[in-house]
């Protein structure tokens, strides 16, 4: 109960400091494993954006946009992972992770796969650099993770 | 505006948005669906306007619900955005007289003001939203930018220092639009036209939505002020 309050009470009193600085922005990216004691070496962007959207699909996504607004609750996760680690932001993602390779033609053709990981690289500005930098590396979660649609 | 329509499209309005947005976690949900099937549900009810005060009484638990689920907003600003207009209506309806029910409202509308003052306050003591520099890094490496091809608007900083500032002044400017009821149906479309913009190039669409279902709270309470100070 008094945790739901603590997480009501921003919605009640808003600060509504939207976009005050822009801080270092996450991006996910995941490696599929051969077993549980193999090494991540090869990583891969997870859900990268599009090169191109044409307008009306940028319109249409006014009302229909699941699959995006899903991907920035996993930005959130990232960047919660990142203040305050906790079970719950890395189990989000990996759920989703496994869902989705589930769903994909690769690792389905490819029974060799049986584990993934994912990390998280950090992108801010230095001056007039671009800086990435790894701040997390997952635990490593078997493909046939329990995730109930 | 008067009250009574106030309240009702701002429930019908939200109860919309409430009915988009559980489509959306049904076709993404991991676990939990049931719980978007029932929100899904009554928001068509309160759309419809079946027993409203139980509805969004039902609706604010759903909301709790969610805040465990995802421990803490699934869609930040959207989502406690979605949270306030649901505990004033719940305020509204729960409350003993007509005297309360206008303060929570009234708090609604004064929320929904601050919501872009704060938001062009911040940007205006920030030097790097002064010289543009902020506008560029969202769409040079934030996570925002819905296709790679939006990232090239980096390479134009003359139009995002423009950019920034437009949406400095007209967000600290908002507030005086209360004015009138004309220059406030102005400001509105405009922001109703500033976050289309965030919805197109970024693809926050819960945010259009649930902002407009904000704004028949300011219109009554312009109207309630100004009535008051004639009389």
């Amino acid at each position: 109960m008094l945790n739901i309050l603590k997480l009501l009470l921003p919605a009640l009193l808003p600060s509504w400091n939207f976009f005050d600085v822009i801080v270092a922005s996450p991006r996910i990216q995941l490696s599929l494993l051969k077993s549980a004691d193999d090494i991540a070496e090869d990583w891969h962007e997870f859900r990268p954006r599009p090169d191109k959207l044409s307008f009306t699909q940028m319109l249409l996504r006014l009302f229909w946009n699941p699959n995006w607004n899903d991907s920035l609750y996993l930005v959130s996760c990232a960047e919660r992972l990142q203040e305050f680690p906790t079970r719950h932001s890395e189990d989000e993602i990996l759920k989703r992770i496994v869902l989705d390779l589930k769903s994909a033609s690769c690792t389905k053709n490819d029974s060799a796969v049986t584990h993934v990981q994912f990390r998280l690289v950090f992108i801010h500005r230095e001056g007039s650099e671009l800086v990435t930098e790894t701040t997390y590396y997952s635990r490593v979660e078997p493909l046939n993770m329990e995730v109930n649609k | 505006m008067n009250f009574e329509l106030a309240v009702r499209l701002t429930e019908v309005i939200m109860g919309l948005a409430f009915a988009q947005q559980s489509l959306e976690h049904i076709r993404v949900a991991v676990n939990g669906r049931l719980l978007f099937i029932a929100r899904f549900v009554l928001a068509i009810l309160l759309v419809i306007g079946l027993q409203s005060s139980l509805i969004i009484v039902l609706l604010l638990f759903i909301g709790f619900a969610m805040l465990h689920r995802f421990d803490g907003p699934y869609n930040g600003g959207a989502d406690r955005m979605s949270l306030l207009i649901l505990s004033c209506l719940a305020c509204v309806h729960l409350a003993p007289d007509l005297y309360w029910k206008e303060i929570a409202f009234a708090y609604l509308a004064a929320q929904l003001m601050l919501s872009y003052f704060i938001s062009g306050w911040v940007k205006l003591i920030n030097a790097e939203w002064r010289n543009g520099r902020a506008l560029c890094d969202v769409f040079e490496f934030s996570a925002y930018p819905v296709s790679e091809s939006l990232r090239g608007l980096a390479a134009s900083p003359r139009v995002l220092f423009v950019m920034s500032w437009i949406v400095i002044l007209f967000e600290l400017l908002f507030p005086l639009s209360i004015m009138s009821e004309a220059t406030l149906l102005v400001a509105l479309i405009l922001a109703g036209g500033f976050h289309f913009a965030n919805a197109f190039l970024f693809g926050l669409n819960r945010f259009f939505w649930i902002w407009i279902a904000a704004y028949p709270s300011i219109l009554w309470f312009q109207q309630r002020i100004f009535d008051t100070i004639s009389v």
